[in-house]
């Protein structure tokens, strides 16, 4: 009865009703919109870099992130492997071995990180494969090599061309030996495309004349796994030998930029949510005001007050859901069409495309269609209208039926 | 048994203090048909507001049935006036939003009756009342005298010890005058439902069997018929 009282009041006034709900669907469709796409915008960037080059999640040994030495390379462990790989959430995992290296050709030469990649295994992780720009991502024989594009570029480097690399082997070692270029990678990223150069994982090894070593063990995750959770069931599952780091940990800088975005994203919300605040605050004073007389009556009848209090509760959740509920469905079709259509980032003005492509990033923004999105919002809304039902409850907590029936 | 022991009820107003009830000394007994008159201001809406514990006696107590109601604190006073008083008010106040009957189940569903035994009662209380084809009608579908009937209804349908009626024919014609009276004296002849009316109303009068006549809130005089 409770609720057919609260459902039937809001019926009442039926034009305060439809401004109420309007305005608490057009908040939310503004907020989920704009969170969308800030979300779908963050997911991008993070799968551009984190499926460039530095994983969801990554293994070393322990120490190895503090000092970035060969001698704190770790073994390739099958057992750890195995361990790892029945982590839930765990998708791909591949070794990584990288060190640094004076690359020359002719009269020029310049540093540069190699690494050496298990590159069957490194393409079920990074979409390498897309970006090699001439020759091949593979390697035929233990000497070839796949340059990053700014390196070709500043050797003037040709497939085929030789190029000698010379650095520090494992333990004091001396390592040199001559390479051929197999292929020219562009990792759309200026740092790495200046520096980086690929091999074989074996070939690397026996640069630096080591054993069976990593420095990295690269993880990929499923969909919708949370990196920090399986980061730290990895951590429970493996020795202490190792230290287990998410990309955030890794790339600490994206993670900053994405967080100072955010809080732009949060700050608009605020503002609508303040909007959407006064609205709904402004019906329930108006609902309470012009009810006294009929509370009284029924305080008088013998309704409790907390039956009273529940019937203006349930109005407020009422009208906040069903503005909720509008604000989701007019929201849905879009972000799931800009999820599909992603919006160009030359919409916004022209060379934003170059300069996000040079940062690594696909010039795109897809609309995140995760339903964590609406859910949060709604929830924050549902909150919202209990929080505004306390003004109501005191006012009936501390009414007098005679005095508000004599108004 | 309905006792009230030197009532008094004063209100502020700015500096002055009236005196809306004083010092009233009241025996009502079970299944009166009882009349509360005098003229506007006399206290006598305050008188039965203080009987119905809606409004607390500056001092003075309330007795029902042995219980000191006056002493209550609010939500006991709020679960004691649904079990044991019915209230009829001038303007029928029902719940614009329900239908007749859902006015009457209201009161049992608070009670905890079960549903079939409330659509059984409230079918009953409207045909009583012979309101039993118009259950679905909203307030706003009904007439002053139908809105009135059905308040008579809902008042009944807690089973209550006694009825208190303000000024309950002060917005209905003659014919609905004679019609809600007619209900009501029936209810009390038939059923011994105690009545407790104020009213100037000289028809609710004539069929009262006792009119208490208040003047400055004390009572002038007091006739059983």
């Amino acid at each position: 009865m409770i609720f057919k009282i609260a459902w039937r009041n809001i019926g009442r006034n039926k034009k305060r009703t439809l401004i109420t709900t309007l305005s608490v669907s057009a908040a939310l469709f503004l907020i989920i919109l704009m969170r969308s796409m800030q979300f779908g915008f963050y997911d991008n960037i993070i799968h551009s870099i984190v499926q460039s080059y530095s994983g969801y999640i990554q293994v070393h040994s322990n120490g190895y992130w503090e000092k970035q030495s060969l001698n704190n390379a770790m073994e390739i462990d099958d057992d750890l492997i195995n361990k790892i790989n029945s982590v839930d959430g765990v998708k791909n995992l591949t070794n990584r071995l990288q060190t640094f290296a004076l690359v020359s050709k002719g009269e020029k030469s310049k540093g540069a990180i190699i690494n050496g990649v298990e590159i069957e295994k490194e393409q079920l992780i990074t979409d390498w494969n897309k970006k090699i720009i001439e020759g091949s991502q593979y390697f035929d024989s233990t000497d070839q090599i796949v340059l990053s594009k700014g390196i070709a570029e500043y050797f003037n480097t040709k497939i085929g061309d030789t190029l000698v690399l010379f650095g520090q082997g494992y333990q004091g070692m001396m390592a040199a030996g001559k390479y051929v270029a197999n292929g020219i990678i562009d990792l759309k990223n200026p740092g790495l495309n200046k520096m980086t150069i690929f091999m074989d994982i074996k070939s690397a090894q026996d640069y630096i004349s080591s054993d069976d070593i990593a420095t990295h063990l690269i993880i990929d995750k499923e969909k919708y796994y949370n990196e920090k959770k399986i980061a730290e069931n990895i951590s429970n599952v493996i020795s202490d030998d190792y230290e287990v780091m998410t990309w955030k940990e890794i790339l600490p800088e994206l993670d900053q930029m994405i967080t100072a975005d955010n809080v732009g994203g949060l700050i608009m919300a605020f503002i609508l949510y303040v909007i959407v605040c006064f609205g709904m605050f402004g019906t329930v004073l108006m609902m309470t005001e012009e009810r006294k007389y009929e509370f009284g009556v029924l305080l008088s009848i013998g309704m409790s007050k907390i039956k009273l209090y529940l019937i203006i509760l349930l109005e407020t959740i009422m009208l906040s859901s069903i503005g909720v509920i509008i604000g989701i469905i007019l929201t849905r079709p879009i972000s799931l069409y800009f999820n599909k259509n992603p919006i160009h980032m030359d919409s916004f003005g022209e060379g934003l495309s170059d300069a996000m492509g040079e940062f690594g990033f696909d010039p795109i923004i897809p609309f995140s269609i995760n339903w964590d999105i609406p859910i949060s919002h709604a929830i924050f809304i549902f909150c919202v209208s209990i929080l505004i039902s306390i003004y109501p409850a005191i006012r009936i907590f501390s009414l007098n039926p005679i005095k508000s029936m004599k108004q | 048994m309905i006792q009230t022991e030197k009532l008094n009820k004063i209100y502020k107003q700015g500096k002055l203090k009236v005196k809306a009830v004083n010092n009233v000394n009241l025996k009502i007994s079970d299944g009166e048909f009882t009349a509360i008159v005098g003229p506007s201001g006399s206290g006598k809406t305050t008188l039965l507001n203080c009987i119905g514990g809606l409004d607390k006696p500056t001092n003075g107590k309330v007795t029902i049935d042995g219980e000191v109601i006056s002493s209550y604190p609010s939500n006991k006073m709020i679960k004691f006036r649904l079990n044991n008083i019915g209230f009829v008010f001038q303007a029928y106040n029902l719940i614009p939003v329900l239908s007749a009957k859902e006015n009457i189940e209201m009161i049992m569903l608070m009670q905890g009756y079960d549903k079939q035994e409330r659509e059984q009662r409230s079918n009953d209380l409207l045909n009583e009342v012979g309101m039993g084809n118009m259950s679905k009608r909203r307030p706003a579908q009904l007439s002053g005298g139908q809105q009135q009937r059905v308040a008579v209804a809902r008042a009944l349908a807690s089973k209550p010890k006694f009825i208190l009626a303000d000024e309950p024919t002060a917005n209905l014609d003659s014919i609905s005058t004679a019609k809600l009276l007619d209900i009501m004296s029936r209810l009390n002849k038939q059923e011994n439902i105690t009545f407790i009316f104020s009213s100037h109303d000289q028809r609710v009068i004539d069929r009262a069997r006792r009119v208490i006549t208040l003047e400055d809130g004390k009572i002038i005089t007091d006739k059983k018929k």
